[in-house]
This record gives C-alpha cells, structure tokens and sequence, in this order.
C-alpha cells in the first residue's frame, strides 16, 4: 500500500496546472494570439460588408477583385500568424499594408472599422516578442543593472 | 504551417535562456510597446494621408456594399453610357432579411459608365442609427466609374438622351454591362437626373471620389 504515493505522483504532471484551459493558455503564450486575432476579424468584417454580385465584380476587372482580395488575404495573414507565428514580422508587415489598402479597395474599410481592427492587429504582432520575462522580473533587472553599472 | 512546433528555435533573440517551466515562473510571449509603436506611428500616418487624399477627391475608394437596404440621394447626377434592366436578386439561404419574400427580390439594375454626383448621402439603416456618408457638397463633385447598382425604388426628374426603350437585356451595349435574355431593358448615350432618390437593395460597385467626404452616425438617414 506504501506504493501508492509515487503513482499519484506520477500522474500530477511536472508541468503546474493541466487540464484544456491550462493548455490553451501555453497555446496562446507562444504567439501573438490578440494581434492575429483581430488582423483575422478585421478582415472577417470588411468581407461581410461587401456583396457585390460575380458578374459586376468581373465586369469591372482587377478592382473589383481587389475588394475581396484584401480582406482575404487580411484573414490569411491573421490565421497564418496563429497557425505559423515564426513568419510573424513578415505577416505583420504584409497585413498592415492589406488593411490599409482596403481603405481605397473595400468600403472604406468596411467603414474604417474593419481597418482599425486590422491595423491594431498588425501592429501588436509586430511587437510581439516570444519569451518575455514576467514583467516584475524585468523590472527589477533593470533596476539592478543601473544601479550596478551606471557608466554602461 | 510546417514550421510552428519549431518557434521556440525560432526566438533567437533569447536562446540561451536555461528552461524555466519547471521554476514556476512562466515565460510568455508579450508586446513590447516601444517595438510595436514602429509600426503603429507611420501606420497612424499613412492611414491619416489616406483619408486627407480621399477627402479632397485626390484618391478613389470602391464600394461594394450590401446585406441591407440603404438609400442614396443627391441633387443632381450626369452619366454618359447609361442602362437600365429588371433582375432578381437572390438572397442567402435561410436569410433573416427574407421576410414572406421568399428570399427573392425583384430590383432594377442600373449601370451607368461614368458619372458625376453633387451632394451625394449614402445612408445604411443599422437598426437605431444611420451610418451617414456625405460628399461633394462643395465645389468640387463626386465622380464614379462603373457605377452599378440594384435599386427597388428610384425617384427623381431624369433626362435621357438618345433611349432607347425595349432593348433585350442582353444586348446592352452602352455601359458593358449585360442583363439576362428575354428582360426589358433600357439604355441611353447620357442621363440627367435632378433631385435622385434611391433606395438600393443588393449590390453597388465601382470606384468613387468623393471630395468633401464625410462620415458620421446619425439618427435619421438622408
């Protein structure tokens, strides 16, 4: 019966605090989760504005075309910062110029929401850095290195 | 997609770092304010000239617009190469906005190839409040290629030169836009409206300027 204890052991994991929500939450610390979520929702929201049918849309030719396109690839880039958040300098450069073009291209903007969302996206993936000390931490390293070191 | 499990190789810039998971202190992504105001400054900027440009009438902006009716007025609108044609507009599938109409609308399309506006208001009922465009009050008119829009009602006093009534809508030649077979249509060489009113029901698109713009909410619409 004294072997009990270390099976319970085992089964708590090394790592603090399991379960879905725990998990989700590593998810989110390894990727900037707010900035491709509201790149993702800007373009979202400029697309449901826009519902011009296919036959105007190809009448007028690559401009018309333009007003989905943006908002597409606004989308793509929100996921793909998600999903691949390696590459996220590149989607954020990329989706800052989709959002502000869909001004000229897409109503607007979906009437300037859309590009705010999309705009404020891009701009905290873009500083968004991976690997951060807790902010208290960071604090105090600060302070100890000025301290310690003025003439640096 | 691939190369997602490998971020944390990625993250040059603090490689070294000893694993921390286990000493309770957690290690997250974050937004460093000064790195992400790199990109927001000129973007605030760029976003600022865009709508300065538009305001004068320097820059086009496209419309594409629907999911509701909205209604648009001006007092006065010259168009050369105009048509005019009857169409159904389907809605979505199981759309809230079909009502007892069996999601069908029956609109007039109106294409016109180019076309100057003076005094233009735009306003989109979002149940409440009106979403209020206003342009070309001023000296300078607004101007729109490729305008097309389906329109259930229309009012106005229109002057057409060179109509001609009866058409079939697939031979319209005058703004490139073709209807189905078999539909009364119209087209003229140019069109005078005064005092346009039009409630719009399922698509605009073309490009427009719009000096003067401005947007607004507002309680009533135009």
């Amino acid at each position: 019966m004294a072997h009990d204890t270390p099976v319970a052991a085992r089964t708590a994991p090394v790592a603090p605090r399991p379960g879905p929500r725990a998990a989700f939450r590593r998810w989110r610390a390894g990727r900037p989760f707010w900035g491709g979520l509201l790149l993702t929702l800007g373009g979202t929201e400029i697309l449901l504005t826009e519902k011009a049918s296919l036959k105007v849309v190809l009448h007028i030719g690559m401009q018309g075309l333009a007003g989905y396109l943006l908002p597409a690839l606004m989308v793509l880039c929100g996921l793909l910062t998600l999903f691949n958040p390696a590459q996220r300098l590149f989607y954020s450069c990329t989706g800052i110029l989709l959002s502000l073009g869909t001004w000229l291209t897409s109503n607007l903007g979906g009437f300037f929401l859309g590009l705010l969302l999309g705009a404020t996206g891009s701009c905290l993936v873009f500083g968004w850095l991976p690997d951060q000390e807790p902010r208290r931490a960071r604090r105090r390293r600060r302070a100890r290195a000025t301290t310690a070191a003025p003439g640096d | 997609m691939a190369s997602s499990s490998n971020l944390t190789s990625s993250s040059g810039e603090n490689s070294g770092h000893p694993e921390s998971g286990s000493t309770g202190v957690e290690r997250r992504g974050r937004v460093r304010p000064r790195r992400a105001a790199v990109m927001a400054v000129p973007a605030t900027l760029a976003a600022a000239g865009l709508a300065v440009l538009t305001a004068q009438g320097a820059l086009g902006v496209q419309f594409a617009i629907s999911g509701m009716p909205f209604t648009v007025t001006a007092t006065e609108l010259n168009g050369t190469g105009f048509e005019q044609f009857g169409a159904l507009d389907n809605m979505a599938e199981d759309s809230p906005n079909a009502g007892d109409t069996g999601g069908q609308v029956l609109v007039v399309t109106s294409a016109i190839k180019s076309a100057t506006l003076t005094k233009l208001c735009q306003s989109v009922d979002l149940g409440g409040t009106n979403l209020l465009i206003t342009a070309g009050s001023g000296a300078t008119k607004v101007t729109a290629t490729d305008l097309t829009t389906d329109s259930t009602e229309l009012s106005g006093d229109a002057a057409f030169r060179n109509i001609e009534i009866g058409n079939d809508a697939s031979t319209l030649t005058k703004a490139g836009v073709q209807g189905p077979k078999g539909v009364f249509s119209q087209q003229a060489d140019t069109v005078r409206i005064a005092n346009l009113r039009q409630t719009n029901y399922a698509t605009t698109a073309g490009v427009f300027k719009l000096p003067g713009l401005k947007l607004r909410f507002s309680e009533s619409g135009c």
